[in-house]
């Protein structure tokens, strides 16, 4: 192979791949060179010096993390010289830092520390003048520039990562700081990266600010319950005073280096349950489900819940009510009928490794931000098109998105078609399919999507040079009347083209239900038992339920991500009351625990006949993920026929798009402290006009029989005439479409 | 050398065998002994110095537990807190190191951020039926807040026995009159401290 370079590290004969800088060679081989702001997410700082090699036959010293390895050169990373070199950085660092270590929240794990005690820096040859300065904070995140080493980790990961570009450096010798982008104060997603990556205890989360120290902490490796990307995180907890024999959540954390987390997933951490075993109304729960007709359920449960809720199903001979999971195994049969494979075939690591990405019918930035990080990712790192198809312009996505697809309410099946039809353009399609393109009426889709043929032209010459794309299918798709149509067309994408497809579920674990359970469709008859959802009898760990369980982060369990990845999750805290295995125990299908179903969940699936003690929660030293196990890939009959597309539905008069702000997931994001309830409907001025209100107007919103009273704000940054209104806070019904024609009337302050 | 020397305990020309009576073998004589020892005139001996210290009122009882007698510097008994001198502010900085380095698991804090955005003690507790009185708590604390003091009664009715912050803290008063005693157990600076501190060097 002539990508690969030969070349040596002390003595050691090693082999780079192409991009591979001698850092990332000498990590993998497991040598050992010190770094201050090196991290492996990003593109190389370069700000610390401490990754100084010696090269042979090069004067000086190398930078080892941004300088890849020349064929046959020999590599020493450990001399005197620069054992001096390193340790007279590491004076420089320690230069007037405050020695408050005492109270510092970092202290126990600060790079600072362990690196000045691991250079022996006992003395200080350095002086300088030292500044006032001052602790600022910026809501949930709270910076003391005295304490900051400059490394600039928190800078690259808001920009490469992230997107928010909401921090930057500012430049002034001594004085440097870290300082929000054109404002005043920092506006931003609050994702809370720069937390994670400062090495130091200059970032750092208000709310845990002083409130315990790292190693009173204890780890749980569990999972985020907030979004389908299933995140890896830590739950740190304590005991929660010292009054108390109960623990609590004091924060959570994230393997920085490799994975990210969003705000929700990082401050949202407080959704527990309480309660004790309450007797008489865990035998009404009994009672009412031996007379219920039906459970109702959302996907917010494990997949051994959905499990025993399957077998309760076949053991009492009712239905099972779960509209989001219902529409997603509907969406993916129709999408296998094509592909032939029953699961999507992208992963977000495709996604951050692609460089083309095209997303159609997702707010992603709210609805699944793991995503938009990895298409952060892979326009600041691979230079990659994004092309955003949406009716509604996300002021977020401004800093990534290479071309806006704005389509009109409902044409989605319309806009799939079309993009099909061009990227299928020279595919090796049958004659029957190509005819099925021919027959296409473009004029009538264009028209009534109101995507144009040079937009479509433009997005087919800017991908034309691309090699790794990734469509990614968000809800606006599966809630979807033709969903099964657009099913089958993205299929065909996936089947023709070299795109891989990514499928967005709503919730932590739509996946993994619509692969356990057999699902009906919900005709809202009474005797429904709602579990975690709305019914005549509500076991629920939401509060106000007749019978509490746990919550998520009270659970053993496994979800299916984005990724198809089977991922475990553990209790962080303790729960006193009943759980639903207890409930099915008194039908005789419950186990001795509930995890002992891990081994249980059905093949035919692709699940695996793997104990949950088996199953590993972690990333590997290089990064991988190597949580849990992937689905089987399950071969499927190619039985689906495309239907034609008939006429496009057409939205007129106001239109409420339900979508969470920023922060908000679900009812259980709703129940944090630290997370900002946005509970306005949010547009733009144009739609101001339309709908003749203005900012601060309170409005009762109305439509298919629900209705709303909301504060109006209006925005700058949108545009358009479709307002946002958030869901977080109202049980609106998963799985419907989240366009509505709906009313809007101002109403009385009284 | 041989083990000879060591069984010669003549270590001195000094040494004399004291002259004791052989002890009586027969009745009559151990009869003899009894009445010798009872009569003696060494009875009154005694009750003549009991009667003196009583007319001299000498009294030497500790009236314990009204009065106490002044125990060692370094002795551990109940925990304190002290105060800065200068400023009266509480030592306690809240680190944590006496919750982590105590090996019978009893203090226990809450820290939190306080208006000045300092990090402030809000509540602390040491379970003193758990407390082994190892010491290990003053001599790790880095301010030399938490001391141990002289009270060393523990008597308690049930085996959790709690001392909290506001307990342990020198009251103010008690500082202002100068009454804060330091503690010059393990762990407290020794004498001439000051002299060994080395200037952080300020070329500016």
């Amino acid at each position: 192979m002539k990508n690969l370079i030969n070349f040596t590290i002390n003595g050691k004969d090693v082999t780079a791949k192409k991009g591979e800088t001698i850092l990332t060679v000498a990590r993998r081989e497991g040598i050992y060179i010190p770094t201050m702001c090196y991290i492996s997410k990003t593109t190389p700082c370069a700000s610390c010096r401490m990754c100084l090699v010696e090269a042979k036959g090069v004067e000086g010293f190398v930078l080892s993390c941004n300088t890849p390895p020349t064929e046959g050169i020999e590599i020493t990373t450990a001399t005197d010289a620069l054992q001096q070199e390193r340790t007279n950085i590491m004076k420089l660092y320690d230069v007037n830092h405050p020695l408050e270590c005492g109270v510092c929240d970092k202290s126990g794990e600060c790079d600072l520390q362990n690196k000045t005690l691991e250079f022996g820096v006992a003395k200080q040859n350095f002086t300088a003048r030292d500044q006032h300065r001052k602790i600022e904070n910026w809501g949930l995140i709270n910076y003391d520039p005295s304490l900051c080493i400059l490394c600039e980790k928190c800078v690259h990961v808001c920009n490469e990562v992230i997107g928010d570009d909401a921090i930057d450096l500012q430049f002034g010798g001594y004085k440097s700081k870290v300082v929000p982008k054109n404002s005043d104060t920092l506006d931003c997603t609050f994702c809370g990266e720069c937390i994670a990556v400062c090495p130091v205890g200059a970032l750092v989360s208000s709310d845990f600010k002083y409130t315990a120290n790292a190693w009173e902490l204890s780890r749980v490796p569990a999972t985020c319950v907030h979004c389908s990307a299933g995140c890896p995180l830590e739950y740190e907890t304590r005991h929660t005073g010292i009054a108390s024999k109960e623990k609590s959540i004091y924060r959570v954390k994230n393997n920085f280096e490799f994975s990210s987390l969003c705000g929700a997933g990082r401050f949202g951490f407080d959704f527990e349950n309480k309660a004790s075993k309450d007797e008489t109304a865990f035998h009404k729960a009994v009672e009412a489900l031996k007379n219920a007709k039906a459970i109702r359920f959302s996907s917010m449960i494990t997949n051994e819940e959905a499990l025993l809720l399957q077998r309760l199903k076949e053991k009492l001979g009712i239905k099972l009510f779960n509209e989001d999971a219902r529409r997603f195994a509907e969406f993916m049969t129709s999408y296998a009928s094509v592909s032939g494979k029953k699961h999507h075939s992208a992963t977000l690591e495709a996604v951050r490794k692609s460089d083309a990405v095209i997303i159609i019918g997702s707010m992603i930035a709210t609805d699944n931000p793991v995503v938009r990080y990895a298409m952060t990712t892979a326009a600041k790192h691979n230079g990659a098109k994004i092309i955003y198809a949406h009716p509604v312009e996300d002021p977020l996505m401004q800093n990534t998105v290479t071309q806006f697809l704005k389509y009109e309410v409902g044409t989605e099946e319309g806009v799939v078609a079309l993009l099909a039809k061009y990227l299928l353009r020279d595919a090796d399609l049958s004659d029957e399919e190509r005819k099925y393109f021919e027959n296409l009426d473009d004029g009538y889709l264009s028209a009534e999507s109101n995507i144009g043929e040079d937009e479509l032209e433009f997005m087919m010459k800017s991908l034309s040079r691309t090699k790794n794309r990734v469509l990614i299918i968000g809800n606006d798709i599966m809630a979807h009347k033709e969903a099964k149509n657009i099913a089958k067309l993205a299929a065909m994408i996936e089947k023709y083209s070299d795109f891989s497809i990514l499928i967005v579920p709503r919730d932590v674990n739509t996946l993994g239900v619509s692969l356990t359970c057999s699902l009906d469709e919900d005709d809202s008859q009474s005797d429904v038992v709602g579990y975690n959802a709305a019914g005549n009898f509500v076991i629920s760990s939401l509060p106000r339920a007749d019978l509490a369980i746990a919550s998520l982060n009270q659970q053993e369990g496994t979800f299916v991500t984005i990724d198809n990845r089977v991922v475990p999750t553990n209790a962080a805290l303790g729960f006193e009351g009943y759980e639903l295995n207890d409930i099915a125990k008194e039908f005789g299908v419950g186990k001795a625990l509930t995890i002992d179903l891990t081994k249980e969940l059905p093949v035919a699936s692709g699940f695996k006949a793997v104990d949950f003690d088996n199953l590993e929660n972690f990333l590997s030293p290089a990064g991988d993920d190597i949580r849990g196990y992937i689905l089987d890939e399950i071969e499927v009959e190619m039985d689906g026929v495309l239907s034609d597309v008939e006429d496009l539905p057409e939205f007129n008069g106001t239109i409420i798009y339900n979508v969470n702000p920023v922060l908000q997931f679900n009812a259980y994001t709703n129940l944090t402290k630290q997370l900002e309830r946005d509970k306005t409907l949010r547009g733009s001025a144009q739609f101001a006009a339309a709908a003749r209100v203005s900012d601060g107007d309170k409005v009762e919103i109305s439509y298919e029989g629900k209705s709303v009273v909301r504060t109006f704000k209006q925005e700058e940054s949108l545009k358009g005439t479709i307002a946002l209104n958030p869901t977080f806070d109202f049980d609106e019904g998963t799985g419907t479409y989240r366009f509505q024609k709906s009313k809007i009337m101002r109403v009385n302050d009284e | 050398m041989s083990i000879e020397q060591f069984k010669n305990r003549n270590v001195s020309d000094d040494y004399f065998l004291v002259d004791i009576e052989d002890y009586p073998t027969d009745g009559w004589g151990q009869f003899k002994r009894v009445v010798k020892r009872t009569f003696k005139g060494e009875l009154f001996v005694g009750l003549w110095v009991v009667l003196r210290e009583m007319i001299k009122f000498d009294i030497h009882t500790v009236q314990y537990p009204k009065e106490k007698m002044p125990i060692g510097p370094r002795y551990r008994a109940v925990h304190e807190m002290k105060r800065l001198w200068e400023s009266g502010t509480e030592r306690c900085i809240g680190c944590g190191l006496c919750e982590k380095i105590c090996i019978s698991n009893c203090i226990r804090m809450e820290t939190k951020i306080d208006e000045n955005s300092r990090k402030e003690v809000s509540e602390y507790s040491i379970n003193l039926g758990r407390c082994i009185f190892c010491g290990y708590c003053a001599e790790v604390c880095p301010e030399l807040a938490i001391t141990h003091g002289a009270r060393y009664e523990n008597a308690s009715e049930q085996r959790a026995h709690f001392v909290m912050y506001e307990d342990m803290l020198t009251p103010i008063d008690m500082l202002k009159a100068g009454q804060q005693q330091e503690f010059e157990g393990f762990g407290a600076i020794t004498p001439h401290e000051d002299e060994r501190v080395k200037k952080t060097p300020l070329a500016y």
